[in-house]
This record gives structure tokens, C-alpha cells and sequence, in this order.
């Protein structure tokens, strides 16, 4: 609930504080407006004064097509497998806390410790035989949900242990609701901010995804994040730069987007 | 209902996701899978274009480099992904006693001097490379353009100089190589290779483990151990003020090989693949990618204009690839433990 | 009892995708990791041999200190942000978290872009002093490149936290005669405690992990991921690259478990 704040002349305290922030602020997104206007440039020695084109941009939507396109299905795929996984996963840790559970939680976190390559190294000496299973997305999907997963129930856990889950659920049952009325009816409902935040986790996590996909990926299924470090690697600072470009128009707008949904979501729970 | 909008959307979603990737151009055609195949080294793009034409086979480009590659069939030995395998010259002894080519010999294997192919047909060269000094000269801001290896310990070049990490990238090692030999050592004896590096670090050198062309061009690296193709591509394709340098004491070429996986998922293909890249017309190609063709009569006099002229490539012997397969450890321990 | 019953039947399908595409392969690769032509003493060679002590000193010591400075900037930025309400406030945020999405590649390129040769840190430098201050290939560059990715992961932990500060703490300690940094240091940040903990903990383990930005920064530092790729990629040295994979593995999580027993609780609950 929010105490309310008279309008009060701002402490020099405070102004430090937004310079500090706008500082770092800087810091994070002027790099990031300089790789994208490189990416329309024509040299990126001369920069902008040598002149505008969209030559570089066209050239990676041509060359590229495949790997973007699978990006946005693997973050997409892997959203609905950590929802699907994730969730019920939560509830169960939210429910019960003994040795088994604390276990289980440590298991989780386990891929985020393993480095990604070490990770990768595993499940190519374990699967690399398995001919079809090898060469397809799914191998970098299961990669990417191993990763991912932790994030999205330790985000969904923290809502669920800040509400009396206990208090709802029961009231729920004296009224004749059965288990799945329950779980879709008022355990979900209540942790929305906590299932959009680790939504918003997941996307980004996965459409970026490097250190694995590096290794587990085959020429017919490259994701996004390789295809920018060969760019980067092997042509021109301005396509690679006009990749990155893509790369951001692809993810800032979905970002944008669930972070307005998260704020909408938590903005109606304080009524 | 709550539960009904849930359960239709998180439908919609995995149905959504599990449609399958428009990337699915290359299963129409006849496919074939290469390993390091990268679209703009030695403008193997070009090439795959060319095969799709002519033998109706797509072979999507690949980007691992030498070492990536071996240590992807090695792992996926027993049920390969790639049908063929481009690599650098050293790693075809390493891939043959490895277990992960069979031998093929291609049509005009005979043409193929000895010393560029495996005598049992595990592996053979289709073009090579020559080492150098690959200059951006705008990007020396007035310095003068290095000439030799020796110009190089000049501090005058202090921070401009990059080369690729010895004990992580193939290029890495055949710079020490030809450092070596034009300095007087051998494929046993690497002391004046590893003097050299050790005194460049000095100038404060630029160590990348991946392919930096891009970084040449931009400027941020101004002088580069790298291949002829690589700056020729610059210079003449990419119109950058680049040029390439044979520095005056000496340096190697390294021959390219390619190899037919062992138990590739389609070994017919990748056999028609690798006689086209020997064949006149891949072969042609190779010259105008700015590469020297393993059967020289294909490159054409145009071609050969945009070369340094052979005086300058009087300098250069071919690298032994039998002998650095063997000594490429060697290089890596003493690169690692002697200059870090 | 049935709610036993169910809840397993929850925690089911997430136990198999560990199972079979975690444990199983990681135990795999601890097999690999002693048949090579060390053996067993391959797990002994990583402590005794100097290259890979220097390479996990050089790793621990900075992924450290990235994470001390993240959390002291991210403290900062992220309490003030969450406090203060004023134009533009959703925008600042929404631009600190973008970098989450980044592969380590770009995130290396932007270190160049600012501090490489031809960056935009040399070109100030050179317009006020006459010289080229160039540090992207050097330790400084590598924590740049750190910092840039771990402020982003850090924050949002951190408003969460400081969303559920209690200002009547607060006020009460000003009433008793409390000045601002006492506030500071024997209320606000005893509060926030377990969220730098958590958030802290995530920070070094990614650190640690981080392979993209060294790949493209050619520094002579080798950090142990950059070693374990390059004992795979170029030796072709399975056995020796996992045991490398797993003694980094044990580090970080260890790391994990530590901060979590400091909290007192998991690190789920922390958000």
C-alpha cells in the first residue's frame, strides 16, 4: 500500500541519485544506439556523415531469415514448457518445505552453476548418436529449458510464498471447489505478476542464448546469437552491426510489452 | 471462463511453437552437410550457390572453424551429422587418425601433387592460403606499412598488432610456423618463433581466438597475421584502404583440405561435392575467391592480377602439413606456457 | 494422502526432463572426464597445473569483484528508482533491463565500440588530452563488459526488494534521531539484505560462467570458460575440458549454496 507523498522540493540527495542513475543509464544504451546507427551506415569509419543505407539491413533479413525465425520459435517453445513445467513445479515447493524439496531447488539452479559449454559437452556425448533427435531444434529447446527453468519458478515461487496460499485454498475447498477448480481458479490468478515477470526472464533469456546453443547447434538449426557472432567474426562491422539492429527491433518492442503487462497485472492487484 | 481463456491460449502457444521453422528451404533439395563451410571465408557463399546450381545440391553454409569442426565429428562419431568436412591442412592427419573420414578419391586425385593429399585418400587439397600481413593504411594513421617480422617488435606499432590465439585457432598456429621458418627454426625446434612472440607482447599485440577481418576493415586492428584472401577480398571486394604485405624474411602457405565424413547420412552427395570442388569450373572459383587452386592452370590471368606479383610470393614455401599435425601441440603447450 | 499423490504427479514431469537430459548426461561427463589419457588425475591436474590455477584465479577474483560493484551500483540505482516516482521513471527501467536479452558477443563488440581503437572513450581522450585511451583488450575491458551484463540481471531483484521496504521503519528510526546514512546503513540495507544475496549470487554465477564476452574480447586473460572451450574446439580434449567444466561447476554452485545459507532461506523466496 503506498504511503501517501506530499509533494516535496527534491534533496540535492535526490538529484545525485538520478544523475547516478542517468549515468548508468548512459552507460547501458549509448553503446547500444552506437551499434545500431553503425548498422545503417555506409562505413562505419566515416559514421554517419559517409551516408545512410539499408543495404546491410536487407542483407541479413535475405541471409538470415532461417536463424531469426528459429530464434522466435525456440523462445516461444520454451516459454510454454517452462510455464507448463515451471508452474507446477512452484506450487509443489510452495507447498512443502522438507529435505526433499530443498533438494530439488538445488537441482534446479544446477544448470545455471554448470557452465552453458559444459552443459552442451553433456548432452552431445550423451545424445550425439541419436541421429534425428541430434539434429533437430528440440536439442537446443531442451538445452534452452534446462537454463531457463529456475528463473521462471523461483519468480512464480516468490509470489506464491508471499500469499496465504494456505487461507485461500482452504476457503476454496470448504466451498466445494476440487483441485483443479483451485489451481486455475485461484492459485494461478494470484501469481500473475510472478508468471509474467519470469515470462519476461525466459523470452530474454532464451532469445539470447550463446554459450549452449554454440555448441549443440547443426548448419540446418543456427539461432540468432551465432549467426550475430559469425557477422561479427567474419563480415563487416556494419553487418554485423545492422544484425544487432534486427536483433533489437525484434526484442525491444516484446520486451516493452510485457514489462506493461507485468506493471498492468500489479497495478490492479493494489486495489 | 478463466480456466477455458487459459487452457485455449496456452494451445494456441504450443501449437504456435511447434509448427515447424520456415528454414525449411534445404530439405527440398538434395542435401549434403558441411562442416565449416562458412559463407564468407574464402567465399565458400559463392560456392554453395554454384553447387546448388550445378548438381542440384543444397548444402547450407556452416560456420565452425577447423577446430570446432573436429571436435564436432569427433563427438558425433558414431552417427554423423556432416557429409564433408573443410579444414585446415594440419587437422587432416589429426581427422584421419581420429576415425572420422573414409577414404574417397575424387575424380583428378591423381593431378594432386604429393604432399597436399593423404596417399590413401583420406583427405586432399583443394586450394591454399599464404600467411602475411594483412594492412589496413588508413587505420596506421601516417605510420609507415610494416615490411618485415621484424618491423613488427618496432613500438612504433605499439597496440596495432593482432594476431589469432596459437592455442586456439589453426591460423594462430600456422603464424607461429611461418614466423619460425623465416627465422631460421624448424618443425622441431620452435625457439625462434616462441623469441618472437615473446618480444612482441611488448607492443602490446591483440590476441582474438576467431577470424577478425571484420575488425581489419573497421580499423580497430590495423595490422593483421592473416591470409592473402582475406585482405585481397578486402582490398578488391570490399574496396577497404587494405593491403597484404609478404614480410621480406619469409612465410608459409597453407594448404586447405576437404575430407568425406566417415558414415555421413549422405555420402553420395557429399562425394559429387567434393569432385565438383576439384573440378574446372569449382577450381576456377576458388582463384577468383582469391585463393591459389590446388591445379594452378585454373587460375585465369585476371585472376592472378589481383595477387601480389610471384615475385613476392618467391618468399613463400608450402607448410608440411604431416609435420605440424604433429608438432601442433607442441606449439600450443610452448605458446601458452612461454608467452601466455 | 491424495494431495501427496498430486503434488508428485506435479513435480513428475519436470523430474524426468532432469533426469534424463541433466543428471544422466552430466554423470556421463564426469566418466568422460576421467578417461582421458590422465585418467582420474585429470580432476587433480586442474588444481595443480599453472595454467588452469592462474585461469581460475584470474575468473574468481573478477567475477567477484564484478559482483561487488554490480550490487553497489545496482543498490543504488535500483532503490532510487523504485522510491522516487517522476516522469520518464517506467522508461529509465524499461532501459536498464534490455541489456538481459544480449548475447555476450554483442555485449563484447560494445565494449570495443566504446573502448576499442577506434572507440568513442580513445576519441574523448584524444580531444582532451592528445592520447588514445584504448582498455577494451585489457582487464578494465573485461569488466566493463561484465558490469554491462550483470546491472541489468541485479536490478530488477533489487526494486523488487526495496518495493517492499516498510517506510514506517523508516520514519521511526528519523524520529529517534537517525541521519541519512544511518538509515541507510542500519535499516534499509539489513532489509534489503537477502535480495543482494540472491541477486549477488546469480551475479557471480553467471560470471563465472560468461563465455561469449571473453570470446570476443581478445584479452590475455584467459577466463576458465574460454579454457574449456578451447580444450574441446582445439585439443579435441573432451576429458580434460570437463573436468575443467566440473570443478567450475562445483566453484559456483558452492558460491550459490553459500549465499543461500546466509539468507536463511531459499533463494526462490528472495525473488
Amino acid at each position: 500500500m503506498q504511503v501517501p507523498v506530499k509533494k516535496q522540493r527534491r534533496s540535492p540527495l535526490f538529484w545525485a541519485q538520478l544523475a547516478f542513475t542517468l549515468a548508468v543509464c548512459a552507460f547501458l544504451i549509448v553503446p547500444v544506439f552506437m551499434s545500431m546507427t553503425a548498422g545503417v551506415t555506409l562505413n562505419y569509419m566515416t559514421g554517419v556523415s559517409g551516408g545512410l543505407t539499408t543495404q546491410w539491413v536487407e542483407k541479413v533479413l535475405t541471409d538470415y531469415r532461417g536463424p531469426i525465425f528459429l530464434s522466435l520459435q525456440l523462445a516461444l517453445a520454451c516459454l510454454v514448457c517452462t510455464l507448463l513445467l515451471g508452474i507446477p513445479a512452484a506450487y509443489v515447493l510452495a507447498k512443502r518445505q522438507n529435505a526433499f524439496t530443498r533438494a530439488i531447488e538445488e537441482l534446479l539452479v544446477m544448470p545455471v552453476a554448470v557452465p552453458g559449454i559444459a552443459t552442451a559437452l553433456a548432452l552431445i556425448v550423451t545424445y550425439g548418436s541419436s541421429g534425428g533427435f541430434r539434429t533437430s531444434w528440440i536439442f537446443i529447446l531442451v538445452g534452452h529449458v534446462l537454463f531457463t527453468l529456475p528463473f521462471m519458478v523461483r519468480s512464480v515461487l516468490a509470489v506464491m510464498s508471499s500469499i496465504d496460499l494456505k487461507t485461500l485454498e482452504e476457503g476454496a475447498r470448504s466451498l466445494g471447489a476440487n483441485f483443479s477448480q483451485r489451481f486455475f481458479g485461484i492459485v494461478l490468478p494470484n501469481c500473475r505478476s510472478g508468471i509474467m515477470a519470469g515470462s519476461l526472464m525466459v523470452v530474454t533469456l532464451s532469445l539470447g542464448e550463446f554459450n549452449m546453443t554454440l555448441l549443440l547447434h547443426t548448419p540446418l538449426t543456427q539461432t540468432l546469437p551465432v549467426g550475430l557472432a559469425d557477422t561479427y567474426a567474419s563480415l563487416r562491422l556494419e553487418v554485423g552491426s545492422a544484425y544487432t539492429l534486427v536483433f533489437f527491433v525484434i526484442i525491444v518492442p516484446l520486451l516493452i510489452a510485457l514489462q506493461w503487462a507485468s506493471n498492468a497485472i500489479s497495478q490492479r492487484k493494489r486495489i | 471462463m478463466e480456466r477455458r481463456r487459459l487452457i485455449q491460449s496456452t494451445a494456441a502457444m504450443t501449437a504456435a511453437a511447434v509448427l515447424p521453422a520456415p528454414f525449411s528451404a534445404f530439405a527440398q533439395a538434395a542435401r549434403a552437410l558441411c562442416y565449416n563451410c562458412p559463407t564468407e571465408w574464402a567465399d565458400w557463399g559463392g560456392m554453395l550457390k554454384l553447387v546448388n546450381q550445378k548438381l542440384n545440391i543444397s548444402v547450407p553454409p556452416d560456420n565452425k572453424n577447423s577446430g570446432q569442426s573436429m571436435a564436432a565429428l569427433i563427438a558425433e562419431k558414431n552417427n554423423p551429422v556432416a557429409d564433408i568436412t573443410y579444414l585446415g591442412g594440419q587437422f587432416g592427419p589429426q581427422a584421419r587418425e581420429a576415425g572420422v573420414l573414409s577414404p574417397y578419391k575424387p575424380q583428378r586425385w591423381n593431378e594432386i601433387p604429393d604432399g597436399f593429399k593423404d596417399k590413401d585418400g583420406f583427405w586432399f587439397t583443394i586450394h591454399s592460403g599464404t600467411l602475411g600481413l594483412f594492412v589496413n593504411t588508413a587505420a596506421l594513421r601516417g605510420k609507415p606499412v610494416p615490411r618485415s617480422w621484424q618491423d613488427l617488435t618496432n613500438p612504433t606499432y605499439k597496440g596495432m598488432i593482432g594476431y589469432l590465439n596459437p592455442a586456439s585457432a589453426a591460423v594462430g598456429q600456422v603464424g607461429v610456423v611461418a614466423v619460425n621458418l623465416a627465422l631460421g627454426g624448424n618443425y622441431e625446434n620452435f625457439d625462434p618463433a616462441i623469441r618472437f612472440f615473446k618480444n612482441l607482447q611488448a607492443n602490446s599485440p591483440i590476441v582474438p581466438t576467431q577470424t577478425s577481418y571484420a575488425r581489419v576493415i573497421s580499423g580497430e586492428i590495423p595490422i593483421l597475421l592473416d591470409y592473402d584472401f582475406n585482405a585481397y577480398r578486402g582490398q578488391h571486394t570490399d574496396k577497404a584502404p587494405v593491403q597484404f604485405v609478404i614480410p621480406s624474411e619469409g612465410t608459409v602457405s597453407l594448404p586447405y583440405i576437404m575430407g568425406l565424413v566417415n558414415k555421413g547420412p549422405n555420402a553420395d552427395n557429399g562425394r559429387k561435392v567434393l569432385d565438383f570442388v576439384l573440378s574446372d569450373e569449382g577450381q576456377r572459383h576458388w582463384a577468383n575467391a582469391y585463393l591459389r587452386p590446388v591445379f594452378a592452370s585454373a587460375m585465369s590471368a585476371e585472376a592472378r592480377s589481383r595477387f601480389l606479383p610471384d615475385s613476392e610470393y618467391k618468399r613463400t614455401q608450402a607448410v608440411d602439413v604431416f609435420k605440424l599435425a604433429s608438432a601442433a601441440k607442441v606449439i600450443a603447450d610452448r605458446y601458452q606456457k612461454e608467452v601466455g | 494422502m491424495r494431495e501427496r499423490i498430486q503434488l508428485a504427479a506435479l513435480m513428475t514431469p519436470v523430474a524426468i526432463l532432469f533426469v534424463a537430459f541433466f543428471l544422466l548426461p552430466l554423470a556421463q561427463l564426469v566418466a568422460i572426464g576421467g578417461s582421458g589419457k590422465l585418467g582420474w588425475s585429470a580432476y587433480l591436474a586442474v588444481f595443480t597445473e599453472t595454467r588452469y590455477l592462474k585461469s581460475f584465479s584470474a575468473t574468481i577474483a573478477l567475477s567477484v569483484a564484478v559482483t561487488i560493484f554490480t550490487l553497489l551500483v545496482s543498490g543504488i540505482a535500483g532503490v532510487f528508482l523504485e522510491r522516487n516516482r517522476f516522469r520518464g521513471r517506467t522508461l529509465l527501467t524499461a532501459m536498464l533491463t534490455l541489456p538481459l536479452a544480449f548475447p555476450g558477443v554483442v555485449i563484447g563488440f560494445m565494449v570495443i565500440m566504446l573502448a576499442g581503437r577506434q572507440g568513442l572513450v580513445p576519441d574523448i581522450t584524444d580531444l582532451l588530452f592528445g592520447e588514445r585511451l584504448v582498455f577494451a583488450y585489457s582487464m578494465a575491458g573485461l569488466f566493463m563488459g561484465y558490469i554491462y551484463f550483470s546491472i541489468p540481471r541485479t536490478i530488477l531483484t533489487v526494486m523488487a526488494a526495496a518495493e517492499k521496504l516498510d517506510p514506517r521503519l523508516e520514519e521511526a528510526a528519523r524520529s529517534l534521531g537517525a541521519n541519512s546514512f544511518m538509515v541507510v546503513r542500519d535499516v534499509i540495507l539489513p532489509a534489503l539484505k537477502p535480495a543482494f544475496l540472491a541477486a549477488g549470487a546469480i551475479c557471480f554465477a553467471t560470471s563465472m560462467g560468461a563465455f561469449g564476452t571473453a570470446f570476443t574480447l581478445a584479452t590475455r586473460i584467459n577466463v576458465v570458460p574460454m579454457v574449456i572451450y578451447t580444450e574441446f574446439t582445439l585439443q579435441a580434449n573432451v576429458a580434460m575440458a570437463a573436468a575443467l567444466s566440473f570443478v567450475l561447476g562445483g566453484i559456483t554452485w558452492a558460491a550459490l549454496a553459500f549465499a543461500r545459507s546466509l539468507s536463511g532461506s531459499s533463494v526462490a523466496a528472495s525473488g
